[in-house]
């Protein structure tokens, strides 16, 4: 680690590019007209981390946050997002082989689904040789809630991460 | 006469180059998606609008040349095939179509499916960019009648 000697000047200066320096500042709302120029560098392209944490697999159907309640979401506020990515990594000694399918449903202006059920984005087992990452892309983006469900014969533990990108894919 | 303001809890500042009123950056972020409709129709086998309206010059959507694609998300009442017109077009500055009728985008059927009995999607226009003004989204069932709940997306 390296040590720079500034002048206060200088670190006032670099405060004015670095908003987390300001966040503990006074604020005060400004338009987006403002706005521009202060984030030079602004990419458009997002991605959110919608979920991370760790699943007990066994031989029921469950959500990556462990319920077995159809009705209930695992990820929602999905509707500016183009597609979503489940990132994951099984624990154990034996090879992988999970089920899992993905659910998808839309919500009206109060947050309450546009009917009963949902729709079927898809379903897959996955099978990799133990201890190895694995990736499932969901390509049918801007429902409002995913339910994503898995189950597998053996027990597992499977740590994964939900995460979703507002980009525009070019196909 | 200097502008100042309260830099921290004991220190006062004038506005200049070197410190500038603080702010927080508000709607910057542009708003990728919005919500256009949602709305509930009886369908029947008479062509209505998602609005219920048979008036063909009516469009269902304006104002919608900002968004590359609409997505249309909506649930059925019954396992019911539906029969769908998509049509778009283009106005003028002051809001009013180019000319009359419209340009079919696409028209084709939500058919029955076991696998997805309720919920149906349909991404406006299916391959190419939108970028239209004006949208007419038509439905119609061959017989019979069925409550769709509808919801419409507009992607940027």
């Amino acid at each position: 680690m390296s040590a720079e000697r500034i002048t206060r000047r200088e670190m006032l200066k670099r405060l004015i590019v670095a908003p987390v320096g300001a966040a503990a500042l006074a604020t005060l709302p400004v338009r987006e007209g403002s706005a521009a120029t202060m984030q030079p560098y602004y990419d458009p392209y997002f991605v959110a981390v919608l979920w991370e944490g760790r699943t007990r697999c066994d031989s029921l159907w469950r959500s990556l946050k462990g319920d077995v309640v159809p009705v209930l979401p695992t990820v929602q506020g999905t509707t500016p997002y183009d597609r979503l990515y489940w990132t994951g990594y099984a624990l154990g000694s034996a090879p992988v082989n999970v089920a899992m399918r993905v659910w998808a449903r839309a919500v009206d202006h109060n947050g309450v689904p546009l009917g009963n059920g949902w729709r079927a984005i898809g379903q897959a087992t996955i099978q990799t040789p133990p201890q190895r990452w694995f990736r499932v892309e969901i390509p049918e983006g801007h429902w409002d809630e995913y339910r994503l469900e898995v189950r597998s014969a053996t027990p597992r533990l499977v740590y994964s991460r939900v995460i979703a990108s507002q980009g525009y894919w070019k196909e | 006469m200097p502008v100042r303001f309260l830099r921290n809890a004991s220190e006062l500042a004038d506005v200049s180059w070197e410190t500038p009123l603080p702010v927080q950056v508000a709607n910057a972020k542009p708003v990728p998606t919005d919500t256009l409709l949602v709305a509930t129709l009886t369908v029947d086998t008479t062509a209505r609008d998602l609005l219920g309206s048979t008036a063909a010059e009516l469009p269902t959507l304006d104002n919608c040349m900002q968004y590359r694609k609409l997505v249309w998300l909506a649930h059925r009442a019954s396992n019911t095939a539906i029969n769908y017109t998509i049509r778009a077009r283009a106005t003028d500055l002051a809001g009013t179509p180019l000319g009359s009728g419209w340009q079919t985008l696409a028209s084709g059927t939500f058919a029955a499916d076991p696998a997805n009995p309720n919920w149906v999607r349909l991404d406006i226009p299916t391959t190419t960019d939108g970028y239209y003004d004006q949208y007419r989204i038509e439905v119609s069932v061959a017989s019979g009648t069925v409550a769709l709940t509808s919801k419409i997306v507009g992607v940027r």
